[in-house]
């Protein structure tokens, strides 16, 4: 299953080289649409019947690996829906192959069991989105994707670095050089290795992989990578590739908290999570454009998510895993729709689209519901995981830093909603939008608000047991 | 042996701190090669005396990559660049300065990994991290797209000589993923830096400054 899961978006990718015109558009729904299917089926049979393993256990998807593959498949299929619509069919093929591998990369990072693979998968996503970011080949474009190859591979070295040293700490208690890097070892011989090395490295994995994921002081690419790259693009880069990076955190946590005592790699994620949340209320309320409003609101909720798990215990960690769901669903839908209020307009301005919700209303509408979603307001799961997350935090002891992090949320939330304002009921700007049509993304925005209200009003059952798996690996 | 590896880590510090001392990029590059063929040699001699052959293609392959295409890819990159910074900048007395910090603080950090092991080699683990550490100043503080590359590639040495000196080299396939990475990124690399100069007509930091808040 995980071998096929793997080689569907893979082999996608590669036939898409060759393939153009209707044919290219054609082959690239198929992939996208079997790629969500396995997805989901591999999640479900994850938390039907338990682990599973692929290659000598070289692939390996447990319960963490099942939540991160279903959200790739999901935003992946939303991204790929909307993905015709910025390609012109010229450049269709190279844009749906590197998209396809773009995927792959995620998969692969989020289903191999050895620590090196992983490292290779994820620093993958930065070699196959680099070109996508520059896909619309502006000056402001390629600056970007410069600053967002640069900045990921100098994280991804950093990461490298801590990956070594964890081997170095492995090794000695554990001979054999093929089996020394898979998790399932590295958590056996957890208790045994040596408290300080594991400490420091994983101060080079949180930075390394941080900055991957977003967490500031490491963000810098981040605004610029998403708001310059093409909306479907941007979903997958906001909405799962941070996540991947928070991934490669998680499964290093309990490794550290088993070598090393629980408390220390808790506090590095708060502090991290913290100044990240800080970061990114200031930015929010100074960004005078709307996808980099989005980006730092990404910068935002990786933020709170390494909160929640540092707060830790079973609120916690539960309330960080929903809330990568919850965020991923938000963020990717509003970025599509923030990929056609900017086609409709032009300009990703914040001033150039003022009062869209008049000409615009039903693209103003559900840009306003994802927009109350992403900002934690009820009945959508961002409050629900939330409250987890902040109740975590007063439940565990450390009421000082959940408030000051309730504070920075509401900061934010200002922020957020001034521009959101703004944005949908603003004085009229002068242009009008040249596609009037009111043309919404229907499929992705419908199935994103509806498992927000899912995870916001009524868990579905079995999620509850799900979130309960997946904190059990990552918390030990 | 930990006389061996000793020397060439310390020859390898060395060859660090004169790419931070010299300005003329064709002569960085050179020290570059010059740093690759150091840790090639680092890992062939621990392959022949710590009795691992794999090392040996480790050295080679190694050799072939860092010490031969990518001071070639690395030369197409600078060609056209005039060989030193035409603004007479910073001396480079700061910067020595900074990387001697430097050393320092990496005989500090890698204390604990140093405790915990018994390998001949441990000695040398912190001039291997101090060539890392040099390696992230150069990449932060390059004054061009060459002077980035560069960091990160003198970055990425030290943490090879790092995981020689410390495991004996990662198991194959991670670290021909490493070699993989580290070609398509300087290739990317070379096309990005390509457009810059197509569109700016300078690969000068200074052009690439139009996204600020």
């Amino acid at each position: 299953m995980i071998v096929l899961l793997l080689a569907v978006p893979l082999a996608g990718a590669a036939v898409l080289t060759r393939a153009r015109g209707p044919l290219a558009a054609a082959l690239h729904g198929l992939t996208a649409a079997l790629t969500l299917l396995l997805a989901l089926a591999t999640a479900v049979a994850v938390f039907r019947t338990g682990d599973l393993t692929a290659l000598d256990g070289f692939l390996r998807a447990d319960a963490l690996s099942a939540w991160m593959v279903a959200l790739i498949g999901l935003v992946g299929a939303a991204a790929a829906v909307e993905a015709p619509r910025y390609v012109g069919d010229a450049v269709a093929r190279r844009f749906y192959a590197l998209f396809h591998l773009f995927v792959f990369t995620m998969l692969l990072a989020v289903t191999t069991d050895d620590i090196g693979l992983m490292w290779c998968a994820i620093e993958g996503t930065t070699l196959a989105s680099v070109f996508l970011v520059n896909f619309e080949r502006t000056r402001a474009s390629l600056e970007a994707s410069y600053k967002y190859l640069l900045i990921c591979s100098v994280g991804i070295a950093i990461a490298f670095l801590g990956t070594v040293l964890v081997y170095f700490a492995d090794i000695q208690l554990f001979g054999d050089e093929t089996y020394a890097l898979r998790w399932t070892t590295l958590l056996r011989l957890a208790p045994g290795l040596a408290p300080r090395v594991v400490q420091l490295a994983f101060v080079f994995l949180v930075v390394g992989y941080g900055t991957k994921a977003g967490l500031a002081p490491m963000h810098t690419w981040l605004p610029d990578a998403h708001s310059e790259a093409p909306a479907p693009v941007s979903a997958l880069m906001s909405g799962v590739l941070l996540s991947v990076g928070i991934y490669a955190i998680l499964r290093f946590k309990p490794v550290v908290d088993l070598a090393a005592g629980a408390a220390f790699a808790g506090r590095i994620l708060l502090a991290f999570g913290l100044l990240s949340m800080a970061v990114a209320a200031l930015f929010l309320w100074t960004t005078q454009n709307f996808k980099r409003m989005l980006a730092y609101s990404s910068v935002e909720h990786v933020g709170l998510v390494c909160v929640g798990l540092g707060f830790g215990g079973a609120w916690g960690v539960t309330g960080a895993l929903l809330h990568i769901a919850n965020h991923a669903l938000a963020k990717s839908m509003l970025f599509l729709l923030a990929g056609r209020i900017r086609a409709a307009y032009d300009s990703a301005e914040i001033a150039a689209v003022r009062g869209l919700s008049r000409p615009l209303p039903r693209t103003g509408a559900a840009f306003l519901a994802g927009m109350l979603a992403l900002m934690g307001l009820p009945p959508f799961g961002l409050f629900t995981s939330e409250v987890l997350i902040f109740g975590a935090g007063f439940r565990e002891g450390a009421a000082a830093a959940a408030a000051l992090g309730l504070v920075l949320l509401l900061v934010a939330f200002a922020g957020l909603l001034r521009s959101t304002q703004t944005m949908l009921y603003g004085a009229p700007a002068g242009a009008p939008p040249r596609e009037p049509s009111g043309a919404w993304p229907v499929v992705p925005v419908t199935v994103a608000l509806g498992l927000l209200l899912l995870t916001g009003l009524a868990w579905p059952p079995g999620l509850d047991d799900a979130l309960g798996r997946i904190a059990k690996i990552v918390a030990r | 042996m930990t006389t061996a590896s000793n020397l060439l880590a310390f020859v390898g510090l060395v060859v660090t701190l004169a790419i931070v001392w010299r300005q003329s990029w064709p002569g960085r590059l050179r020290l570059f090669a010059a740093q690759s063929l150091v840790l090639a040699a680092l890992a062939a001699t621990l392959g022949l005396l710590a009795a691992r052959p794999r090392l040996l293609l480790v050295a080679l392959v190694f050799l072939v990559v860092k010490a031969v295409v990518i001071p070639r890819v690395l030369r197409r990159i600078g060609a056209g660049m005039p060989v030193r910074p035409v603004t007479p900048g910073k001396s480079s007395g700061v910067a020595l300065l900074v990387a001697g910090v430097l050393v320092v603080v990496a005989y500090a950090v890698m204390l604990p990994v140093k405790a915990a092991t018994e390998l001949p080699t441990e000695g040398a683990i912190p001039l291997a991290f101090a060539m890392a550490l040099i390696g992230l100043f150069l990449c932060v503080t390059g004054r061009d797209a060459f002077g980035h590359i560069l960091g990160f590639l003198v970055f990425e040495n030290g943490i090879f000589g790092l995981a020689l000196l410390a495991t004996y080299g990662l198991p194959g396939i991670v670290e021909a993923g490493v070699f993989l990475d580290v070609l398509v990124i300087v290739l990317i690399m070379e096309a990005v830096v390509g457009e810059v100069r197509r569109e700016h007509e300078s690969i000068d930091e200074q052009r690439l400054r139009e996204l600020r808040e």
